[in-house]
């Protein structure tokens, strides 16, 4: 893989207070990378900087410091208009347009031509499953009808390198798990995903690299699984009297049932045989107990670090 | 062109939205009601009433479509920063300057539009009472377009501001300002005072000049008609115009959007 995206040293402050003009620094000089053809997670808590960063990408605000090269190309105002498809957060859209005018109107203004664009539309519409609202006006659309709008649109003209900011929010599971789908095809068909998300699970499932940003500095960057990392440990599921099984640790988990915890394959092989023999146990699951994403970036926010 | 097509676009959806926003149709009601209103005193009055309705006819229409376009242009622009919708625009557009242009034509077009059917109910309202001299009303038409077209550009100029309320109370304060600018420069003339003039000539030269497009006396008058009238007013608009939104895009694209 080479570097689609490179950010070197981007730096930004915005002005606070409304007589005596402060200044905040909202990035303090971030660097990462984000390789070609993969899914990145932009991650990091409320005012980390992650929309920020995602401004000055699209030309929103300039920096005050740095620079930002795609393809190997310098930006300067932004990424390349029809190479990047971008959704704001909570995205809101011209209240008296149906979809289908919007999304062809945008469609228009990435260069697309009128003939193939109605197929693309009502292709778009059916794969986030907004078709019943495609000709009804936006003001009469619900909040994730228009979220699947806007990620309609960043994806109409079918673009190498994808932004989106907060794509999941605001959607109901059925939805959410249909944008999970359609995002996983797009990353399948060849395009770089660079998203933030307050839904770890959802990044976790999805991305193979992350950014870590806190207080407008970049703290991790790398693969996930190096961010999850590898563990030794296995965890095992039973329900029944587990007091006699060998395990290194054990957690009631209620309705009784209990999780073992084992250190190595030579453990797990004994608690299996041990379980074998025994009536009274039924095994409900069995599975490498490594920390999720989620528990990977508190702890590396509340200063922990990585395992 | 990529920057012109884009401009069309914005230009296109900015016309559909504005065409069915229910402001634009309540505004269109009430000035049916004000020229119903217009008859009811101009029946009263002593001869004439196909004039009397005329003035004051032209006169509503003159600031309903000034009000309308400032609070459409300010709101406009507002509103798509507020939700975001700017974002998505502005990344498929070669620079900003092409926004501001494809808002202004889409505007301008429904404004326009409900200028023209504003001035053809008037039209069929004197016919009623007596003759309508067509070419002067068309020149008191073409003359108001003008008007509020400039209105429309520096309302995008002041659309930019930090607020709706200040950026409708900036443009609403430039109109009225634009209908004195004539009058501020012939006073400032008149003075012994150099600084003094030379203010009345910096206030002149540089606020729109809408009493310049005011050919609303003459549309009861047949003599009133002339083509080189015209022709000023539409050479003066465009200038004016072509300038208005060249500073609005200048402004706009200086201007970081959090």
């Amino acid at each position: 893989m080479n570097a689609m995206l490179e950010v070197d040293s981007l730096r930004l402050s915005v002005p606070t207070g409304h007589v005596i003009q402060g200044r905040k620094q909202v990035l303090d000089g971030i660097d990462f990378t984000v390789q070609r053809g993969s899914a990145t997670a932009y991650l990091g808590p409320n005012g980390a900087g992650k929309t920020s960063t995602f401004r000055i990408l699209c030309g929103l605000c300039r920096p005050d410091a740095g620079s930002v090269r795609f393809a190997g190309e310098a930006v300067r105002g932004g990424l390349p208009a029809r190479r990047f498809g971008f959704l704001p957060e909570q995205p809101y859209f011209y209240r008296n347009l149906t979809p289908h005018e919007l999304l062809s109107g945008l469609g228009r203004l990435s260069g697309m031509a009128g003939g193939q664009l109605a197929g693309h539309i009502d292709d778009w519409a059916g794969r986030l499953g907004f078709e019943a609202v495609l000709h009804q006006p936006m003001h009469a659309c619900s909040k994730g009808q228009v979220q699947r709008v806007g990620l309609a649109q960043a994806l109409l003209h079918e673009p190498e390198f994808v932004l989106l900011d907060e794509p999941l929010s605001g959607l109901d599971p059925l939805g959410r798990e249909r944008v999970r789908q359609v995002l996983h095809e797009v990353h399948a068909q060849g395009a770089t995903l660079l998203f933030s998300s307050h839904i770890l699970n959802d990044a976790e499932s999805m991305c193979d690299a992350v950014v870590v940003l806190d207080q407008g500095r970049v703290v991790h960057q790398g693969d996930i699984a190096d961010m999850l990392g590898t563990s030794k440990r296995w965890a095992v599921v039973i329900e029944g009297d587990a007091h006699a099984l060998p395990a290194a640790e054990r957690v009631d988990l209620g309705h009784g049932r209990t999780r073992l915890l084992v250190d190595g394959e030579q453990e797990r092989d004994r608690l299996m045989d041990a379980l074998r023999e025994r009536s009274g146990c039924r095994l409900l699951a069995l599975e490498q107990d490594r920390q999720t994403l989620e528990q990977a970036f508190v702890k590396l926010l509340q200063g922990g670090g990585r395992d | 062109m990529p920057g012109l097509l884009g401009a069309l676009q914005i230009a296109r959806m900015s016309f559909l939205d504005a065409l069915r926003n229910r402001m634009l149709y309540g505004v269109l009601v009430f000035v049916v009601l004000l020229l119903l209103t217009a008859l009811a005193v101009a029946s009263v009055t002593m001869g004439r009433t196909e004039l009397l309705l005329l003035d004051l006819g032209l006169g509503a229409i003159s600031i309903i479509a000034n009000l309308m376009a400032i609070v459409l242009a300010v709101q406009s622009l507002q509103q798509e920063h507020t939700e975001r919708t700017l974002y998505v625009l502005l990344t498929r557009l070669p620079s900003r300057g092409w926004y501001i242009l494809g808002k202004f034509i889409g505007l301008a077009v429904v404004l326009g539009g409900a200028v023209v059917l504003m001035h053809l109910i008037l039209a069929a309202l004197v016919a009623f009472f007596g003759g309508v001299h067509w070419l002067s009303v068309a020149q008191s038409l073409l003359a108001t377009l003008f008007e509020i077209w400039m209105v429309l550009a520096f309302s995008l100029v002041f659309a930019h501001a930090s607020s709706l309320f200040l950026g409708i109370l900036l443009s609403f304060t430039m109109d009225i300002a634009g209908r004195f600018t004539s009058t501020i420069h012939q006073f400032s003339a008149q003075s012994d005072q150099p600084l003094l003039r030379w203010t009345g000539d910096v206030v002149y030269y540089l606020l729109p000049n809408l009493e310049a497009a005011n050919l609303r006396n003459g549309a009861g008058d047949i003599s009133s008609f002339g083509a080189d009238r015209v022709t000023a007013v539409a050479m003066y608009g465009s200038m004016e115009i072509a300038l208005l939104l060249a500073l609005s895009a200048w402004i706009f694209s200086r201007r970081n959007l959090s």
